[in-house]
């Protein structure tokens, strides 16, 4: 600072032959040098304080996040320390909790031991918000020796009970059912009574496990895709002012459920409080005529039998009478269509007649063999299908498209896994499995007819009536289903239940989407259409863009050399048309 | 050209000022906005778009906007001081007149193009403004309480205007750093006390006009659990959020608290939960490390600066940036009340990119220029 030369020298800009002027600037003196150094003390000071500071956020963080290490270390030993059991936790496959129990003590009295009942009655009046003065005093005023006062106390109302050392006040024991993810998980989880025994969900159909305690019950969920799902499912029911809906996403190679919602819902910790519509699980206790998506079986049917080749073509020239039935179709092309073309259209003649030429015995058999006559065994309540006794051929023709067959969301779900994944049914599950090894499946259809099943559900998505689910730079393939409500015996035109069945990546299948809606009510956007396809395929579209992050799966190039090889539908069609995933 | 080439310091020519720019240090900055690119895109559940591709697209932009502001001679930024901080005045009037409300808070200038937000300008106004008004006043003059009631009204008078949006934690800031500025220009310590007396009278007849909103927020501070689903459902998310990383987090795009929209505007000032849930506390003591570097070259830089300019807008600058960092960060983790602070480089927003990598410009300026001496009246010395 007093040697110019030498703080000339120490600029690296500095030429070598740069020489400092003679006339270098004079050291500051006196006040001046005073100013300085006084303003370098304080800077130092300055960034000392703020060091400081610094150092208490960090050891806040350190104490926040060090928290929860803590608090799980005491749980552990607590449990263990406790003879009798709390009802066991419900966690997602990654260990999220979803139901736990919380300490909740219940208050009583011995109103003999009370002698200040009026006092002891206004005391407990300010502490208990459920309770008014004249009926605390009224319990306290009996000649039992034994009365409830209120249950599932908080600690704070345990505390500050305890804190009036009333003589005769004793609380007993209990926990409390906690949900943390509330409406989110409700219709799989379920709920319990006041007793904590399980009413409905896995809190009924685990009830004896859960009530012994000793591990959380883990399940297949997902919360985060559980998430995914049921936002953008709500999205579409306010869009279309639907009435209900219902989601699955489902693990195609070994029928585990990642996500399961019905719309609407309901808050387990309050189920009193909810309307049965709420209650009724849309996705596996309710029955439905889903519709076209049911062509998936049928075509992988027909393929699997041998009963028609993808270059097999059927008369779609016009409307298909029945007796007194009249079959139609929703696009009529007015040709001889192809078996492909059938299923990318979503043609319901070619579809009956393909149905027709296979006849009610081979398409009994196949449903049978999918799961579909009966309910699976799941670990949800699950509804009984219904179908046609006996099983006529107009029966035949109209199964073929979706309508003769009620069957839930679930069963659709775990019957399409196995017609994509290779060709194995797996039972459905919402319970992890821990073991890694798949279940014993069974297999329903050859390896072959699985990939051709894959090929054509992706031409719905390139150019079918599944367009709205594609572009979502996945590989996405699927079936769309609009159908017809039964009221009393005829089918509602203004009645829809509109699905889309998407599966990705098609090419190699993981995972199964199944979105659902009920009454759905098309607008300007749809140009009023409230078909699977315009209402349903998008909300797919925009899961799969959601959960592939998560679950780690690439976008890709739809357009490369070995992508459109290995989704090439191969036959050539009788008009030569090659029908390439274009 | 003359602000970028001085005759009379031949050696600094544009080149050589660009290859004495701190490069340690924009290698720093850069590494922190990186960070938030990757919260960014958690925040998006896994997609760049909306946050993190257009926070990049910012800050490649402000990285050119530093460099050009940093090869400036500091003695031009000495010279604009003034009317900087008028016009940022003025812009703030304009926000009072007919600025764009935004939840609530009137903030926003709708420039069509952009928006912009004065009050986050005002941060780096008066910091240049009070290290100029500084730098004019004689040594012996700093003991004369009557020379410190203009740079006092300088910073009230935007505190004020600021607090009027309402936006209690900008306010804060300006005060703050205000404070720390007259610190360093060696204000009597006796002054800080008077005025620290003074505050406390007046704090019961502040609280008084305080809005209901920001009561509520300051008495849920004091105790969040008393209002969990309301006023203290921000506090106590971001608690459970960083709490529930644990030591070493969930991982990557794992989180749960801030995924399944429990935090709303997780993209903005709450952005460290997602850090905090996916990276644990690791990865929280780890950022705010880096930040404690960058902190420590800023005050490093006003240490080494041989103008008195440049230490007061080194410090000022490097005095806001950590006011940034402090109050955000303590906000998240339940240790201040919820206010409206970004945490710097790393939230997502516009005007606060520019104006904390303007503020590096200036630092920047500072090391470059540090050996260009200052007379009181902004003439280079030498």
């Amino acid at each position: 600072m007093t040697r110019p030369t030498d703080d000339l020298r120490d600029d690296p800009c500095r030429p070598r032959h740069y020489r400092p002027p003679a006339s270098a600037p004079v050291p500051p003196e006196g006040p001046a040098q005073d100013a300085i150094e006084l303003s370098h003390t304080r800077l130092l000071i300055t960034g000392a304080l703020f060091l400081l500071a610094f150092i208490v956020i960090g050891a806040r963080l350190v104490e926040v996040a060090g928290f929860k290490a803590g608090d799980v270390h005491f749980a552990s030993s607590r449990a263990a320390a406790k003879p009798l059991a709390t009802r066991a936790d419900i966690v997602d496959r990654n260990g999220v909790l979803l139901a736990t129990t919380l300490d909740a003590p219940s208050l009583f009295a011995n109103p003999k031991l009370i002698d200040d009942k009026r006092g002891a009655a206004r005391k407990l009046a300010a502490i208990l918000p459920k309770l008014t003065e004249s009926e605390i005093y009224e319990r306290l005023n009996s000649d039992k020796s034994f009365v409830w006062l209120d249950r599932r106390l908080t600690p704070r109302q345990e505390n500050a009970v305890n804190r009036l050392g009333i003589a005769g006040l004793q609380f007993q024991g209990e926990g409390k059912r906690v949900y943390p993810e509330g409406h989110l998980t409700a219709h799989v989880v379920g709920y319990v009574g006041v007793d904590d025994n399980g009413l409905a969900g896995i809190e009924r159909s685990f009830d004896q496990t859960l009530m012994r305690g000793d591990q959380p019950v883990p399940l297949s969920l997902d919360v985060r895709l559980q998430y995914i799902l049921r936002s953008e499912i709500a999205r579409q029911m306010t869009e279309f002012k639907a009435i209900g809906a219902a989601g699955v996403i489902m693990d195609v190679r070994d029928g585990e459920v990642l996500a399961l919602v019905s719309l609407p819902d309901f808050d387990p910790a309050d189920p009193g409080a909810a309307s049965p519509a709420e209650l009724f699980n849309r996705a596996a206790l309710g029955t439905y005529e889903m519709g076209s998506v049911l062509k998936i079986f049928n075509t992988a049917m027909v393929l699997d039998d041998r009963v028609a080749t993808l270059g097999s073509s059927f008369d779609a020239t016009k409307p298909l009478q029945v007796g007194r039935f009249v079959i139609h179709d929703y696009e009529p092309k007015k040709r001889w269509l192809t078996v492909p073309e059938i299923f990318e259209y979503s043609s319901n003649i070619g579809s009956a007649r393909m149905a027709a030429e296979a006849g009610a015995d081979r398409q009994r058999a196949f449903f049978t063999r999918l799961d579909l006559l009966h309910a699976p065994a799941f670990e949800l309540p699950e509804g009984t299908p219904l179908y046609p006794n006996p099983w006529r051929p107009i029966n035949v023709m109209t199964i073929a498209f979706g309508h003769g067959v009620s069957i839930s969301p679930l069963q659709l779900a775990a019957g399409a896994s196995a017609v994509v994944n290779g060709g194995v049914y797996y039972p459905p599950t919402v319970i992890k499995r821990t073991d890694g090894t798949p279940p014993n499946g069974h297999r329903v259809i050859s390896a072959t007819t699985s990939t051709d099943m894959r090929r054509l559900m992706r031409l719905v998505v390139e150019g079918g009536t599944g367009r709205l689910a594609g572009g979502s730079g996945y590989l996405i393939g699927g079936k769309t289903g609009t159908a017809e409500k039964d009221a009393d015996g005829h089918y509602e035109t203004h009645k829809l239940l509109s699905s889309f069945l998407g599966v990705f990546p098609i090419n190699d299948p993981r995972f199964l989407v199944l979105v659902m809606l009920d009454e759905p009510h098309g607008d300007v956007r749809t140009s009023g259409f409230a078909t699977g396809g315009m209402v349903a395929a998008p909300a797919v579209k925009r899961i799969v863009m959601r959960m592939a992050p998560i679950v780690g799966i690439p976008p890709i190039d739809q357009n490369s050399p070995e992508i459109r090889r290995s989704l090439m539908v191969g036959l050539p069609n009788p008009q030569g048309r090659k029908l390439a995933a274009n | 050209m003359r602000w970028l080439y001085d005759p009379s310091r031949p050696q600094q020519t544009l080149s050589v000022k660009l290859l004495s720019i701190n490069w340690p240090l924009v290698a720093l900055i850069t590494t922190v906005a990186c960070i938030g690119f990757a919260l960014l895109y958690s925040a998006g559940n896994g997609n760049w778009y909306p946050w993190a591709s257009r926070q990049a697209v910012r800050f490649l932009v402000a990285v050119l906007v530093m460099l050009a502001v940093a090869v400036v001679d500091i003695r031009l930024w000495l010279r604009v001081a003034y009317g900087f901080y008028a016009v940022t005045i003025l812009l703030l009037i304009a926000v009072e007149l007919r600025g764009a409300i935004g939840m609530g808070a009137q903030r926003w200038i709708d420039l069509g193009v952009i928006q912009i937000q004065p009050s986050e300008f005002m941060k780096i106004a008066l910091v240049m403004v009070l290290a100029r008004y500084f730098n004019g006043l004689p040594s012996e003059d700093i003991g004369k309480p009557w020379k410190l009631v203009v740079p006092a009204l300088l910073i009230l008078a935007p505190a004020a205007m600021v607090l009027k949006q309402p936006d209690l934690g900008t306010a804060t800031m300006l005060v703050i750093s205000g404070a720390a500025m007259f610190f360093l220009a060696g204000v009597r310590l006796w002054t800080f006390g008077v005025v620290l007396a003074a505050a406390a009278a007046v704090v019961p007849f502040a609280w008084h006009h305080l809005r209901d909103y920001q009561k509520k927020r300051i008495l849920t501070f004091l105790n969040p659990e008393s209002d969990p689903l309301g006023a203290g459902y921000h506090s106590l998310q971001a608690k459970i959020a960083v709490g529930s990383g644990g030591i070493s987090g969930k991982g990557f795009l794992s989180g749960t608290q801030a995924h399944l929209s429990f935090l709303p505007e997780r993209q903005t000032d709450f952005i460290f939960t997602i850090l905090g849930e996916e990276f644990g506390m690791v990865g929280g003591l780890m950022l705010l490390v880096l930040y404690a570097v960058v902190f420590v070259y800023g005050y490093a830089i006003a240490f080494r600066s041989r103008s008195h300019f440049g230490r007061l807008l080194a410090f000022g600058i490097t005095t806001n940036l950590f006011l940034y960092v402090f109050i955000n960060v303590a906000m998240v983790i339940g240790l201040l009340p919820v206010v409206g602070v970004p945490l710097p480089l790393v939230s997502y927003g516009g005007t606060s990119m520019l104006t904390v990598m303007f503020g590096f410009g200036l630092l920047m300026s500072v090391y470059v220029h540090r050996d260009v001496r200052i007379s009181r009246h902004g003439e280079a010395e030498s």
